[in-house]
């Protein structure tokens, strides 16, 4: 099983989760981010003060699926949150050993 | 004696069947209080005949040891799965050591049947201690009731240890109480409108039942000594209320346990829906809409949340003793009509509520000074609410007591306790759709009534936060020129849930025109409003978008239109998303809305001078609005409108635009139109004259002459060179304010001063010399100028962020005008002590060039240092367009 960790355009959430559905992973877990990479700030200047924004907000996706999606899944998020510009986001896979749903007790895929 | 073994099994059968037996009447019946009691005795059975075979086989031995139940076993209220409370009572430690197995044995003995028991053992005299660590176990006292063993200790328990213990320890009892219930309501935020109740803890729900019959026991009994006629704890009225949301209470509870199998008192939406289907706790328990039969259930918990509140309100003993000071502060408050008395507010003439004006009046003290009202106050609401119903107060007389409530900082509480009272929705009965309204989604916590009350209280809390990013939405939320609209925009945004249409953005739109139209707003008014509602989703739109893009923020402005709106609606937005529930506003979201705020705002100053054509322009909605206002100027009106900026349509309401003409069409009489009218927070002039030199710096001069401080202006001119100036000044001096004759004779100085007939020098000398002695900022602002030549195509932008200051705007633009800059547009605005100023200047009908540039920059920087302005040019002749 793995974990795809991936940080998107805000803008980009939509398009991603309805990509995600079509392919049939149906869980996730949405969390609001900050940070940035290569894409650095943003400054405004409103009555006189500065708003410098380094921080830009991001969405940050994860789920974990069986070995045999991820790259469907990759493809997916991909093809949904590129822009082609630098900010588009990234994606992180890493290896699960075990998963345990709380309610049953189930393992492994069965608890995805 | 039977074995131990056999006992419980006898037992264990005798429990399941007779539980099976109360599950069945229960699910035939949905009577609660039927089942409570069969529960009830139906473990009283079981506990006395553990009692005889472990304990004592006469029910009424041995002496020295009695079994006692207390909590809601002592009450007689035992849910189906509630724990059973027991107090094992010893006259001596003696007897405590000698039957210390016995008492193991009965309690292994109902644990053994899957009984929760939460068992005590005391010595009668460790039960006249007040323990303040425990005070849970001198509450349940008031709840207990014998069940075996020697009668006589009990009686000692009952008729004089514990009369004693509350009489002596009534105070600090009540406070920990009063404490604890305070607490737990704030744990649920302070409100019974949740969409998925817990029916025992949140406020309105069985532990304030408790809570109201503990509190009217011991001011009972420390009136009487002794305990008091279980009957006569409640007031009659309150009885009639309090009893049947009791029942109903009890029979949602029984069903919950029931349903779930275990204590579990949350009343889900499943279990909602299934509640509403069998008609629980309704009467021949008829099947109902979900939404229909939490409405049954919010009303009864009204009812029990009042009685609680107002007993908590009403015992002194209840509050602290920083409470009693704040009490004591806020009956200083009193005036004519109202008394305030222990934080109560009551009337000094109890027929004053005939006149709708009082009973208004009435909502507005409260929403001004926290105070609750008393139990005779609202009894008296309650007594000419039918008279009110049949005539109720409409229009403009309405609307200026509903804005003025909704200003108020604890307005939010105000409109609780009139929509508790039944009199928001006879004011209001656009609300009545959403009255205690369940909304199934995955974000919202509250009934959709109390979301609405919840944005406005959030949007009021605002000012007293000490958050930074809270504070910048406080000082947008100051510089409101009308925040009621504000307000009633939050209080109607979400009507349309309430009604059958698909879209309750429509729904609430089409309610609110009629709730206006009765409220009889000014059509400027009204449309903010319908703004509002109409777009309240837009800028979570737009958070879901890229907010650093251009495109976005410059699309999403484009829809907003105006500055004022714009502040309307990040409020808005704040409001509507915390008011979700306590988590829903996250610091990145609050921020994100700040971002996009600040940038739409950049978007709207630097975008003010795209022209209107109207011609091109012909879905311009306020276009056609001007066509059906005016059918028959449809010509002059597009005369009139050629080459105005965009902005000017979005600042003025289409009546406004209309006078705006007429007044132009006067010119041929009087060359300086003004119009001069009284706003909330300031004077509005509206100057409507042929453009000339210097024309608007000598606006200023003359306003500053008159010592009126300009917090706003706006400066517009279209093609054939007529301008329309509205300048937005405080009266320092309280000189128009004071006098009406003034007005005339200050319109007269100020046009007399345009055609050249007054001495601007000369009136202005003698004002600045008195401010220059007196003046001193309390704030330091540094100066800061900026230009911008990319974001017009015709003009060029000057941002002036400086020390705001008597005849700053007469100082800035006198001096454009030295250096023979045309103002195209001027939008000013102050904010505390800072002066935010934006111009767009042309020279030669072009923009400024480099050098030209430079030197109106270091002229302007010069001038804001001194801070002496050049006075107007020798020569003034009318600039052509």
């Amino acid at each position: 099983m793995t974990k795809v960790e991936a940080i998107i355009q805000v803008s980009k959430l939509e398009s991603v989760k309805n990509s995600l559905h079509e392919i049939g992973i149906e869980g996730m877990t949405v969390l609001e981010a900050r940070g940035h990479g290569r894409q650095k700030g943003h400054t405004e200047f409103y009555r006189g003060r500065e708003y410098t924004v380094d921080l830009i907000p991001k969405i940050k996706l994860e789920l974990v699926v069986a070995d045999t999606v991820v790259e469907k899944v990759v493809q997916a998020i991909s093809a949904a949150a590129r822009t082609g510009k630098i900010g588009d986001g990234k994606i992180f896979l890493s290896h699960i050993d075990e998963i345990i749903r709380i309610r049953n007790d189930e393992r492994g895929e069965d608890a995805l | 004696m039977t074995t131990a073994g056999s006992l419980s099994s006898e037992l264990r059968d005798l429990y399941t069947v007779e539980s099976a037996r109360i599950r069945e009447d229960f699910a035939a019946t949905g009577n609660g209080s039927a089942a409570i009691s069969q529960r009830t005795a139906l473990v009283e059975k079981i506990g006395l005949h553990l009692w005889k075979e472990i304990i004592c086989p006469e029910e009424q031995g041995p002496q020295k040891f009695a079994l006692v139940a207390l909590g809601g076993f002592g009450r007689s209220w035992l849910f189906p799965h509630s724990d059973i409370d027991l107090l094992f009572l010893h006259a001596d430690h003696e007897t405590e050591e000698a039957f210390k197995d016995q008492v193991r044995g009965f309690s292994q003995g109902l644990w053994d049947l899957r009984l929760k028991v939460s068992p005590a053992t005391r010595v009668l005299q460790e039960c006249d201690r007040f323990d303040p660590a425990n005070v849970e176990f001198a509450i349940s006292l008031l709840d207990c009731r014998y069940l075996a063993g020697d009668r006589d200790l009990f009686a000692r328990l009952h008729d004089k240890v514990i009369p004693k213990l509350m009489i002596t320890e009534t105070q600090p009892l009540v406070q920990r109480l009063a404490e604890v219930t305070r607490k737990r309501y704030e744990k649920f935020g302070n409100t019974i409108f949740h969409l998925e109740p817990d029916v025992k803890d949140t406020p309105g729900g069985l532990r304030d039942c408790n809570v109201a019959l503990w509190l009217s026991l011991l001011s009972s009994m420390e009136k009487l000594h002794d305990w008091p006629d279980p009957k006569s704890l409640l007031s009659s009225s309150a009885r009639k209320q309090f009893e049947p949301a009791l029942d109903f209470l009890m029979s949602v509870r029984c069903f919950l346990h029931l349903r779930y199998g275990r204590d579990d008192n949350m009343l889900s939406w499943e279990a909602q829906e299934e509640a509403a289907k069998r008609g629980i706790g309704v009467y021949d328990a008829h099947e109902l809409a979900p939404a229909d039969w939490m409405r049954i259930y919010f009303g009864h918990a009204r009812s029990i949340h009042r009685t609680a509140t107002q007993l908590l309100e009403e015992i002194p003993a209840a509050w602290s003793s920083l409470s009693r000071h704040f009490h004591n502060l806020r009956a200083r408050v009193s005036d004519a009509d109202f008394s305030v008395v222990d934080g109560l507010v009551f009337l000094r003439q109890s027929s004053a509520l005939q006149d709708p004006e009082v009973l208004l009046r009435l909502f507005h003290f409260v929403a001004q000074h926290d105070v609750r009202l008393s139990t005779t106050t609202e009894y008296k609401i309650e007594q000419v609410l039918p008279s009110l119903a049949a005539t109720p107060p409409r229009g403009a007389e309405l609307w200026l007591y509903l804005g003025e409530i909704l200003t108020q900082p604890h307005a939010a509480h105000a409109l609780r306790a009139m929509h508790s009272l039944r009199l928001l929705t006879v004011l209001l009965p656009e609300l009545k759709a959403i009255d205690s309204l369940v909304v199934r989604d995955f974000y919202h916590r509250f009934t959709v009534d109390e979301h609405s009350f919840l944005a406005i209280e959030s949007l009021h809390r605002l000012r007293q936060s000490h958050s930074e990013w809270e504070k910048q939405y406080a000082g947008i939320l100051d510089e409101l020129e009308q925040p009621e609209l504000l307000y009633l925009s939050l209080l109607l945004h979400d009507t349309g849930k309430g009604a059958p249409s698909e879209n309750h953005v429509e729904g609430s739109l089409a309610i609110a025109e009629q709730c206006l139209e009765r409220l009889d707003l000014e059509s400027s008014e009204r449309e903010t409003v319908l703004f509002l509602i109409g777009n309240h989703l837009e800028m979570s739109a737009a958070l879901r978008r890229d907010i650093f893009d251009s495109a976005t923020v410059a699309a999403f402005a484009e829809k907003v239109g105006t500055p004022e709106r714009l502040k309307m609606l990040c409020l808005f937005t704040y409001a509507d998303i915390k008011a979700v529930n306590p988590d829903a506003l996250t610091p990145w979201k609050a921020e994100n809305i700040w971002q996009l705020y600040i940038a739409a705002a950049n978007q709207l100053n630097r975008s003010a001078d795209q022209r209107l054509h109207p011609g091109a322009d012909l879905d311009d909605e306020k276009v056609s609005r001007l066509r059906v206002l005016a059918p028959g100027a449809g010509k002059k009106v597009k005369a009139f409108l050629e080459g105005l900026p965009q902005r000017y349509l979005r600042t003025y309401a289409a009546n406004e635009v209309l006078h705006h003409l007429e007044m132009s069409e006067s010119l041929g009489k009087h060359p300086i139109q003004l119009d001069l009218k009284r706003g909330r927070h300031w004077f509005e002039m509206t100057l409507v004259t042929t453009d000339r030199a210097f024309l608007f710096g000598k606006v200023a001069g003359a306003l500053a002459g008159w010592g009126m401080n300009i917090v706003k202006a706006t400066a517009f001119s279209n093609q054939a060179g007529t301008v329309v100036d509205t300048f937005y000044f405080t009266d320092r001096f309280r000189t128009l304010e004071l006098n009406l004759s003034e007005w005339e004779r200050f319109k007269r100085g100020v046009s007399d001063i345009l055609t050249g007939e007054a001495d601007l020098d000369r009136m202005l000398k003698s004002r600045m010399q008195a401010e220059e002695r007196k003046n001193t900022p309390k704030v330091k602002i540094k100066t800061s100028i900026e230009f911008d030549e990319k974001c017009s195509s015709n003009s060029t932008l000057v941002q002036v962020v400086t020390q705001d200051r008597p005849g700053l705007l007469y100082t800035v633009a006198s001096c454009f005008s030295h250096h023979k800059c045309n103002i195209e547009i001027a939008l000013i605005d102050t904010e505390g002590q800072m002066a935010i100023d934006v111009f767009y200047l042309t020279a030669h009908r072009k923009k400024l060039t480099g050098d030209h540039l430079k030197e109106v920059e270091t002229a302007l920087a010069e001038a804001l240092r001194s801070g002496h302005s050049q006075g107007p040019p020798s020569t003034l002749k009318p600039v052509s367009r």
